[in-house]
């Protein structure tokens, strides 16, 4: 296959990271990352970003919604 | 050391609240409600989210008697919160989608990353160099300006931890889709993180 350059590495990141792509691909993107400090920097981020938007959304229940929750329910049952 | 009886697992408590036992249900609200408030919010914002919220136990209860036991109640569970949202999404007035493609990864004439190796890795330290809450607000502020065809996949699959194939099912997407829509979530909300620590993506 064509020599892999950023921009199809990166088109390509999800794809490898669920284990889809075929081996081929998969070696020339390991090659590619292997020499290239721009690409490596590029996948910390990508990696990290699910990782940073799930810890800053991760909202508590609060105890009013709680208790109003509970509270409709028994009312549904009755 | 102290032994704790095992809890009864979901299923059965499934089965026992189809059966009109009020306990076991009560039982399964206590043990996924602060998940569903959490899922809500980042589906819809935390102003609708006790609604869906009060929709989806509600559904719930009286669907109970049609949950077979072939999924895992947590994934049923989970694709009634999903519509829950969905349809009250649908019932707010549209807002404006923005695409967010200026968040999208640039690259020069022969492909390579525009910037540099330090500036590519900078928003993976969003959280060292922004104040908590700011963080968690635009969180917030982001996710409500992602198209929902990138939001739901990207909530279900990176935030909520479900498999590709499980959300494929729960959106009637192909898993290819999933991880193309996913991906194309994560690139738009990486550059704006990038953004968020003064890198221009």
């Amino acid at each position: 296959m064509k020599d892999i350059v950023c921009v199809t590495g990166v088109e390509l990141l999800n794809d490898y990271l669920e284990g889809v792509l075929t081996a081929d691909v998969r070696a020339a993107l390991d090659a590619h990352v292997a020499g290239c400090q721009r690409c490596a920097a590029f996948i910390d981020s990508y990696r990290a970003t699910p990782r940073l938007l799930k810890e800053a959304t991760d909202a508590a229940l609060p105890d009013d919604i709680q208790r109003s929750l509970r509270a409709f329910l028994r009312a549904q049952r009755h | 050391m102290v032994v704790t009886p095992a809890e009864p697992g979901d299923e059965l408590l499934a089965a026992q609240a189809a059966a009109g036992d009020d306990h076991a249900f009560e039982q399964l609200v206590s043990r996924y409600e602060a998940r569903i408030y959490r899922l809500a919010c980042r589906l819809t914002s935390e102003t609708e989210a006790p609604d869906v919220l009060q929709e989806t136990f509600l559904q719930v209860y009286r669907n109970l008697r049609t949950f077979r036991g072939d999924s895992r109640f947590g994934t049923w569970l989970y694709r009634i919160a999903t519509n829950a949202a969905m349809m009250n999404r649908r019932a707010r007035a549209r807002r404006p989608s923005e695409p967010l493609d200026q968040f999208l990864p640039r690259f020069d004439a022969r492909g390579v990353h525009t910037g540099t190796p330090e500036e590519l890795q900078l928003p993976s330290r969003a959280d060292e160099l922004l104040d908590r809450q700011a963080l968690a607000e635009r969180a917030r502020e982001v996710l409500a300006r992602l198209p929902d065809m990138y939001r739901d996949p990207f909530v279900l699959r990176d935030l909520e931890d479900l498999s590709t194939a499980e959300v494929a099912g729960m959106l009637g997407l192909d898993p290819a889709a999933v991880r193309q829509r996913v991906h194309r979530a994560r690139l738009m909300l990486r550059g704006y993180l990038s953004d968020l620590v003064g890198v221009r993506p």
